[in-house]
């Protein structure tokens, strides 16, 4: 009998464990912030719902070598990855996950963020400071007639019907390019529109047209409305590959004055003389003549090198490119500059310039990184998925709960005694290794419900088997589970090591699944061999000369 | 008490020829759908590219949304309705869309979101999902489920073959094989969008299948240990019949589950919920008609060595005569024990 005492002892110890494990309390914890081990006190909830369940975003985030190769991948990122981790603190979101995964890679998770956008921006937003001197050459001008050449091949087949006027149309439109002056921005809005049309028909404009030259050498004006259209143009990969050699094209601010707005576009000099990861300090100030601006201070080597790539480039236009957006009109470097500058946001209210000076200071990357991959799946969607979910498992249950005692009467009564201590149970070892619940983990609980009496299934036919052989009910009890062991570990070990391979190759929301189902398989053969041995132990000791076996 | 399929004595493993006719012919039907229409359908996971699940705040028309995008340069974007009138998902998975993401997964989707800024106005809409996965990331993960997969049966064999002799192992993974093609031809066929999800529901099937495999073959072992003096084909029989209560209860219980899944836990589940209902018919299957006949034909292939277990290298000699002739006129032959010949 002491043996049926601690049986019951283990059951009853794990079934509290769970409950405490499940219930909502505040606590002390150690978290990790800001690069430090701090302790904190925090609200634990049962179980974390992913982001799937509560919405949020989930962005991954990786080096951007497009523009220079990065020697230590690993390194860089993890430098990237302190400053990422304290923008994302000073963005005031409810536990953020940042980490590293793997060697090229950082995960971000933004839990209940409602406004994706801001999120994506502060993310995004790489800080990533650039000085590039602009173009002297008139290399865009020289390298036009191709551009336009290949806007208009790539222009399909309603360029084949405009084929022949573009050649003589176009070729005088660059000269039109050198005659121009700035003042001419107004007028060139109705050749932009002329030409904006033709994109349309297929590009067969070409970029020409879009393009009139702005006030200081590299310095272009293209109207607002044909943004769009040459942004494309810009992308294509035969303009890319035909764009002149150690040159880039940039976009700047959208200037709003006249009638129409227009932004303006840089050629610059591809290797910048130098780069934001000298900066040491960025602070936002008003500036009575030029606005709102933002001042910075490079460190010792970053002034040094910034003084002599400033003195080869005396009389040239300096652009400040922020994450490959030219900051400002660049200003004309009239004599070697020193460890101190400032970043020109006509136009801006302090607030941007504060934000810009705090992402600055907190965090200019060290590499650019780019968007792998974002997720975004809003609150009220998720909170659809979890009552769809709960209401799947809800009736699961019911089912297999019917089907369990109309089948098998009392003994079904035992296993679905033990059924819902393996949900509790399945839940609580969830919790204790603070596994997220994910909308596919969701569905592998549903699952194990639906799976997790076949032990006891297993068990209670053996019973029968031996029964039917003519077996006392005790002898009976005792041997089918004997019997149904090995068959149990068998099946059992076999979905763990698959399992196993799914949490080692899968990500994100499927890895939730697979920790789900781990759980659910530890706990169903805790239920359905201990837990309901225990129950007929029990009802043995109670019914002395027990005959017959409801079963 | 209730009993059902007790103490049945079907000859399963008879119908083992027209089983296999039938799954040979879904399977080559499912593979002719892949040389016709191409290979199956990803998902942004697996192929780069952006999803976009928009709800308008009045109701929109399909043709507008389509028109915005296509201005924008959003072009052949799969425009689909979910849920009410004024819901949509829109998918931009050509490679011109995909390889516009390699500098920065939102790309795309910024655009969608300014096109519908200019074509229904900012705020007149809610984005419920975006999914967006650079190139690179989505060949990663093709990578990492293939590997999985291919893990997956390797550590099942290598179990199975630890647990049971190799014949046992070798069966089973075959079994698994065939599961593999079934329902690759099943998610063809339906045309279910593999996901990760899917992914991970394909691996549960497997597991499964499996299961119900070991289960029986579990019950053959315990039976041939008994030293009946009788065929393999009828030591078969014998244990999917004694398994028989126990697979159409576990198949029941599981069934309900996954219609529930299938009939309430909404959209984004549904092919998982599809796809795992699809796998206790294969398990059951399979189990029945693949493995135990392919285990009788491992027996009569390699015969097992007369060491000691005189009457299990005797039944795999029957085996063979009995899996030539499968038919019913010659089983009550068989019926008599070997004894009394």
């Amino acid at each position: 009998m002491s043996n049926l005492k601690y049986r019951l002892g283990l059951i009853a110890a794990l079934l509290l464990a769970s409950v405490w494990a499940l219930f909502p309390r505040t606590v002390v914890e150690r978290v990790n912030r800001a690069g430090g081990i701090a302790l904190d006190t925090v609200r634990r909830v049962p179980l974390k719902r992913g982001l799937d369940l509560q919405g949020g975003m989930h962005l991954s985030l990786e080096v951007d070598e497009s523009k220079q190769a990065v020697a230590d991948k690993s390194d860089a990122l993890d430098r990237a990855l302190k400053v990422v981790r304290s923008r994302i603190d000073q963005f005031g979101v409810a536990e953020p996950v940042v980490q590293k995964v793997g060697t090229d890679r950082i995960i971000v998770e933004l839990p209940g963020i409602d406004d994706p956008e801001r999120a994506r921006a502060v993310v995004e937003a790489q800080a990533f400071l650039q000085f590039q001197i602009t173009d002297e050459s008139q290399a865009l001008e020289k390298a036009l007639p191709r551009f336009d050449q290949i806007a208009r091949s790539r222009g399909g087949v309603a360029a084949a019907t405009t084929e022949a006027a573009p050649t003589d149309a176009a070729a005088p439109k660059v000269p039109d390019l050198f005659t121009k002056t700035d003042t001419a921005a107004k007028s060139d809005t109705t050749k932009a529109d002329s030409g904006s049309v033709a994109g349309q028909l297929g590009g067969a404009g070409g970029v020409s047209k879009l393009i009139a030259p702005g006030s200081i050498p590299g310095e272009y004006l293209v109207a607002n409305k044909d943004v769009p259209e040459l942004e494309r143009i810009l992308q294509l990969p035969e303009i890319q590959a035909a764009m002149p050699p150690g040159r880039e094209l940039l976009w700047g601010d959208t200037v709003s004055s006249g009638a129409a707005p227009f932004r303006t576009l840089y050629m610059v000099e591809s290797r910048p003389i130098i780069t934001g990861e000298y900066l040491e300090d960025a602070k936002p100030n008003q500036d009575p003549i030029q606005g709102t601006i933002v001042e910075f201070r490079f460190n010792n080597e970053g002034g040094r090198r910034f003084r002599s790539e400033t003195g080869k480039n005396v009389q040239n236009y300096m652009a400040i490119v922020l994450d490959d957006k030219v900051m400002g009109q660049p200003p004309v470097i009239i004599q070697a500059i020193g460890a101190r500058g400032q970043i020109t946001m006509t136009g801006r209210p302090l607030q941007a310039a504060q934000d810009l000076a705090l992402t600055l200071r907190a965090g200019s990357l060290p590499v650019p990184l780019k968007v792998a991959e974002v997720r975004q799946i809003g609150a009220s969607l998720g909170q659809d998925s979890i009552t769809k979910g709960a209401l799947a498992m809800v009736i699961a249950v019911a089912l297999v709960i019917a089907i369990m005692i109309g089948y098998y009467r009392f003994s079904g009564t035992l296993a679905v005694g033990a059924l819902i201590l393996f949900v509790i149970f399945t839940l609580a070892v969830l919790s204790s290794f603070n596994a997220v619940l994910t909308l596919p983990g969701l569905a592998g609980l549903v699952l194990s419900v639906g799976i997790a009496v076949d032990a006891n299934v297993l068990i209670f036919e053996r019973i029968r088997e031996e029964l039917d052989r003519g077996k006392t009910v005790r002898t009976a009890i005792d041997e089918g589970f004997k019997h149904a062991w090995s068959a149990i570990v068998d099946t059992s070990v076999a979905t763990i090591l698959t399992a196993a391979v799914l949490y080692q190759y899968g990500s994100g929301p499927v890895r939730g699944f697979a920790v789900t189902l781990i759980a659910g398989i530890a706990a169903s053969l805790f239920c359905a061999v201990f837990v309901v041995k225990t129950f007929y132990l029990v009802w043995l000791s109670r019914t002395s000369n027990a005959q017959t076996l409801s079963i | 008490m209730i009993r059902i399929f007790h103490n049945t004595s079907f000859d399963f493993i008879k119908w083992w020829r027209q089983a296999a006719i039938a799954t040979v012919v879904f399977i080559v039907l499912g593979l002719a759908s892949f040389l016709v229409t191409g290979g199956v359908n990803y998902s942004i996971e697996f192929t780069g590219g952006t999803l976009m699940q928009v709800r308008f705040d009045a109701a929109a028309d399909a043709g507008a949304l389509r028109s915005a995008l296509e201005d924008a340069g959003v072009r052949g974007a799969e425009i689909q309705q979910y849920g009410g009138a004024n819901e949509y998902t829109i998918r931009a998975q050509n490679s011109a869309q995909v390889a516009a993401q390699d500098t920065s997964a939102t790309a795309v989707a910024n655009t969608i979101r300014s096109a519908l800024d200019a074509k229904f106005g900012a705020g007149k809409y809610v984005v419920e999902r975006t999914e967006a996965v650079g190139p690179k990331v989505g060949q990663e993960l093709s990578r990492g489920a293939a590997l999985a997969m291919l893990l997956a049966s390797l550590v099942t064999l290598a179990y199975l073959a630890m647990r049971f002799e190799w014949r046992f192992g070798v069966a089973a993974v075959l079994s698994t094989a065939h599961d593999v093609l079934v329902t690759l031809a099943f998610i063809k066929l339906t045309n279910v969008e593999v996901s990760l999800v899917i992914v991970g529901a394909i691996l549960t099937l497997l597991g499964y299948s499996g299961n119900d495999t070991i289960i029986i073959f579990d019950r053959v072992r315990e039976n041939l240990k008994k030293g009946r003096k009788e065929p393999l084909y009828d030591t078969l029989n014998r244990s999917i019949n004694e398994t028989l209560p126990r697979s159409i209860l576990t198949h029941t219980t599981t069934l309900a589950a996954t219609i529930a899944l299938l009939l309430f836990a909404g959209d984004v589940l549904r092919p998982f919920a599809l796809v795992m209902t699809f796998g206790v018919f294969v398990a059951t299957f399979s189990s029945i008609y693949v493995a135990s006949p392919l285990l009788l034909w491992i027996e009569r292939t390699f015969p097992r060595e007369p060491t000691g277990k005189g009457a299990v290298s005797r039944t795999a000699a029957m085996a063979e005569s009995a899996a030539e002739s499968g038919t019913r006129d010659t089983k009550p032959a068989r019926r008599v024990p070997a004894g009394a010949r």
